[in-house]
């Protein structure tokens, strides 16, 4: 009989393990690109930008470096491979935390449909022009999050009122009538705004081309206060992976928690949508393969899937830029086809299973 | 699952084809068309019958000229104003918008969403089509409740030539077409005199801003054959037709021009203001002299006569500097 | 008192469960529930786990149950249910480690668990005879083992009264002495009390210090097995002749 080995903590070990990798792949993202800079070139911009930047932190007078492989490294790599980061991280925890929730390896912010809602709420803000004056993004923001929330609290209740046991069959049935529906809502959306249609296909597309270091605040901030909360809750999430009833029989307010860790999970996509609209399958792919290694235990999956879904959707974004240079591919394109297969070998070994 | 998401995103990818199809003809330059055939001249007098080969090869001939026409493409309703025969228009695709007063006849769903018992009611002898946006299977329908069905699919300038040629003759206002067709050949042959550059000035053709993902205009688009026509050179020639392209390499590619065709919705920053604020793109020479040019109404994206206008907007823009 | 249940009700629905039941356990009992399918036996248990609405009153020590937050009632209350879906491949340390969640949920110590927390799963552990699978995956257990791996994640919640759905289930004749003679040693530490519900009337009389015999959704009769499960009462609840019957099948073993 197989030996369950893992260790229960993500040990300090283990998160410099992980950031070591996250980090190099973070690297290799700004290195490699579309254009091609050489190295020695690319380490002089990111050095001399450092030191600028100590510089004026300490009122001292220095420059930041100029020209075109400055621009292209600085203004535009940079601040995308960090909201490429965040988003990933932010993504991949709140896949995680729902396969908890729903104690199924298939649910996931895209496969539910709740990414879809989130999107049409953003296309709602448009379409009707909700904003806050002085505020750009909040509108958007706002309506993103409400409406994933919205989705979630849809989704839940569909959930309980068909099949308490939450199988397979009932995760994909369920994510797929929500998302047929969304996208009916986004078409009607779509009549009365005709005149926005650009500005709301991209939601339905996604891309994080053109983001820029206030974006990537954003994202990281989200993820910081949202993915903190998750942290705080490990036990709880671990005891509804076992089992609903079992976590209520062993003393968690299943109430308060499931709605601290809805708020979070909406949070999550609602902002990571708002920011670069549906990427889908990021949430079932990290987690995924993550809790392979670490095991299904929150307190290890976590933190694990927050620089695993960095490190995967850095990478397809990479593979986004140079495969077809200059042209790109849209990044969702190429986290569905990642997604796509272990959608297969998930639904496989669940089929099996029975 | 994945069902539903290759859903949300077959929408979208129509949404965006509907777009382009209703902005621009382009793809890879085939000879799709033959010059019409106009009836021959004898018996001219009793014979009022047209006989036309479109762009397809199809041969349609009709009685008399059309007088009641619905055109799907936004190019064929520029046409069909261009020479006159505006007032022959009983409907339009959703899509179709210039002149003003196309706005004013009634519009029928195109692309995707084609609707034949919509067309069919408004009882139209003439079907004016491209072929990106029809199937088959809705040509026959149409011929088969006795709608002639004519094809255009301009790929290049040539190609919007033998449109107007064959729309014209089409609609007994050969006269017209030829004169529009002259207009437009001696603006672009000005233009080609006047030009100066030698092509080592780039030029790049922005079709989606970057908040929506950067698109470029490559090779075989009007805009590619256009820049070529007045001595600039496509900075995204390598790319062939509309392509999304990585921001660093607009960048790395430093074109001297912009020209942005996205539409200003009357908030936030103009196009070229967006252009400009861009972080990082200081250093691109268009920006740095400010050389961008907006024009928001599918000037240089439509096979229609309203080319040679673009054209020239864009000579006056580049030389009257 | 330790519990005392009064004019209980629980309805799905139109359909009423319970209706009107009222027992109440002392320190030191087990009380063993018994009665036909669909007496409402497993209902009663899971309205005093507080996990279904209910009407009437529950009271642990003189509270009522709905009024207590979940860790603390989790304290007081430990739950063994009859099945046990898992999904997700946790060691069965892990599983009897989250028995010790009520102890430690405050916001600080949430994420630590508390001191006592080792020696409290070890202890649970080896009395369930689960030690040596510690590690192992719950997906790989057979449903007795994972029954036990249950029975000692709430051994570990140590709580000071214990309810059991039907806790032979999946259990082997070996297992289901030690199950039954752990949970008596158990009970014999003071302030402890235990309710089952239980079809095997035999382990009922054997192990129980007082029974509940339902039908219909409410009492029939409480007290020691002499009082409740006589032949004309059990004849009453199951149409049978159940003294006759569990007569023959043990005549067999001569």
């Amino acid at each position: 009989m197989p030996v369950n080995s893992h260790k229960k903590r993500f040990s300090a070990a283990d998160y410099l393990l992980f950031s070591v990798v996250t980090a190099a792949v973070l690297c290799l993202c700004v290195c490699a690109g579309s254009v091609t800079i050489p190295l020695k070139e690319t380490v002089n911009i990111i050095r001399q930008a450092l030191y600028a930047r100590i510089c004026m932190l300490f009122g001292a007078p220095a420059s930041l470096p100029e020209g075109t492989a400055a621009s292209i490294i600085l203004s535009v790599r940079l601040p995308r491979v960090l909201c490429v980061a965040a988003t990933g991280a932010s993504l991949s925890l709140a896949g995680a935390v729902m396969q908890g929730l729903l104690r199924n390896p298939l649910a996931d912010g895209s496969t539910l449909g709740v990414s879809s809602g989130a999107a049409l709420g953003a296309v709602i803000a448009i379409a009707f022009g909700i904003t806050f004056p002085g505020l750009p993004f909040a509108g958007t923001m706002t309506m993103a999050v409400l409406s994933a929330f919205l989705s979630l609290l849809i989704i839940l209740g569909l959930a309980c009122k068909l099949d308490r046991s939450l199988s397979t069959n009932t995760i994909i049935l369920i994510g797929m009538v929500f998302s047929m529906f969304v996208s009916s809502l986004m078409n009607i959306v779509i009549t009365f705004a005709a005149d926005k249609v650009q500005q709301i296909t991209f939601w339905t597309m996604g891309s994080l081309q053109g983001k820029g270091y206030s974006e990537a605040l954003i994202l990281f901030g989200a993820l910081l206060l949202f993915g903190g909360i998750l942290f705080f809750h490990t036990r709880e999430l671990n005891a509804f992976a076992i089992g609903e009833e079992n976590a209520r029989h062993i003393g968690v307010n299943v109430r308060r928690v499931k709605l601290v860790l809805l708020i979070a999970v909406s949070g999550l996509i609602g902002i990571c949508v708002s920011v670069g609209g549906v990427i889908g399958f990021v949430g079932l792919v990290a987690p995924h393969i993550l809790r392979m290694i670490t095991g299904p235990n929150h307190r290890r999956l976590l933190p694990a899937s927050a620089f695993g879904g960095a490190t995967f959707l850095m990478l397809a974004d990479l593979a986004a830029r140079m495969l077809l240079r200059p042209r790109e591919l849209n990044i969702g394109i190429v986290t569905s086809l990642a997604g796509a297969a272990v959608f297969l070998v998930v639904f496989w070994r669940a089929g099996r299973g029975k | 699952m994945k069902l539903s998401v290759k859903r949300t995103r077959s929408t979208a990818a129509l949404l965006i084809a509907a777009m382009l199809l209703a902005l621009t003809a382009c793809g890879s330059p085939k000879e799709g068309g033959q010059s019409p055939s106009e009836n021959p001249s004898s018996n001219a007098s009793a014979d009022t019958s047209v006989t036309v080969t479109d762009m397809m090869g199809r041969t349609v001939t009709l009685k008399e000229p059309a007088t009641r026409v619905v055109a799907l493409t936004a190019s064929d309703c520029e046409i069909l104003f261009a020479i006159g025969a505006g007032d022959t228009l009983v409907g339009r695709g959703t899509y179709c918008d210039y002149p003003a007063e196309v706005l004013d006849v009634p519009a029928v769903d195109s692309g995707s969403e084609t609707n034949i018992e919509q067309i069919l009611a408004l009882e139209p002898q003439v079907l004016l089509m491209s072929t990106m946006s029809q199937t088959e299977e809705q040509v026959k329908q149409l011929e088969d409740a006795g709608v002639h069905v004519v094809v255009s699919n301009a790929q290049d300038i040539a190609g919007v030539y033998t449109a107007i040629e064959m729309i014209g003759s089409l609609m007994g206002k050969d006269e017209e077409a030829a004169s529009v067709i002259e207009n437009m050949k001696s603006t672009f042959q000005e233009i080609q005199e006047n030009a100066t550059g030698d092509g080592t000035e780039t030029i790049y053709f922005e079709v989606s801003p970057l908040e929506y993902g950067l698109w470029a205009a490559g090779a075989n688009t009007f805009m590619d054959e256009i820049a070529n026509m007045m001595g600039l050179t496509n900075c995204f020639a390598d790319v062939d037709g509309w392509g999304e392209i990585s921001e660093e390499q607009v960048l790395e590619r430093d074109p001297d021009y912009i020209l942005t065709i996205s539409l200003y919705y009357g908030e936030g920053p103009r196009p070229e203001e967006e252009i400009m604020a861009r972080p990082g793109w200081e250093n691109v020479t268009a920006v740095k002299n400010q050389a961008i040019l907006n024009l928001q109404n599918n000037e240089l994206s439509r096979p229609a006569p309203r080319l040679a206008e673009g054209a020239q907007m864009l000579f006056d823009f580049v030389y009257g500097r | 008192m330790m519990l005392e249940v009064r004019d209980l009700g629980v309805r799905y629905g139109t359909k009423k469960i319970l209706n009107g039941l009222g027992f109440s356990v002392k320190e030191g009992q087990w009380l063993m529930i018994a009665g036909p399918n669909g007496a409402g036996k497993s209902t009663a248990i899971n309205a005093i786990a507080g996990g279904i609405d209910y009407t009437g009153s529950i009271r642990f020590e003189g509270e009522e149950i709905r009024r207590k937050k979940p860790a603390q009632l989790a304290r007081c209350i430990g739950v063994l249910t009859q099945s046990h879906p898992v999904s997700y491949s946790f060691s069965v340390e892990e599983v009897v480690t989250l028995g010790r969640y009520s102890h430690s949920a405050g916001f600080l110590s949430r994420r630590v668990e508390g001191k006592d927390t080792a020696e409290a799963v070890n202890a649970a552990l080896e009395l369930t005879g689960m030690t040596k699978r510690r590690g192992q995956s719950v997906l790989t257990l057979s449903g007795g083992e994972l029954q036990r791996t249950f029975l000692a994640q709430v051994l570990a919640q140590d709580p000071r009264l214990l309810l059991l759905d039907e806790p032979a289930n999946h259990l082997d004749p070996v297992y289901q002495k030690q199950i039954f003679d752990l949970i008596r040693d158990w009970l014999k530490t003071p302030g402890r009390a235990v309710i089952s519900v239980i079809h095997d009337l035999s382990l009922a009389r054997a192990y129980g210090t007082e029974i509940l015999l339902m039908n219909h959704g409410t009492a029939l009769a409480c007290g020691t097995a002499d009082e409740v499960l006589t032949p004309a009462l059990l004849k009453e609840v199951y149409q049978m002749d159940v003294y006759g019957w569990m007569r023959e099948l043990l005549s067999q073993w001569n």
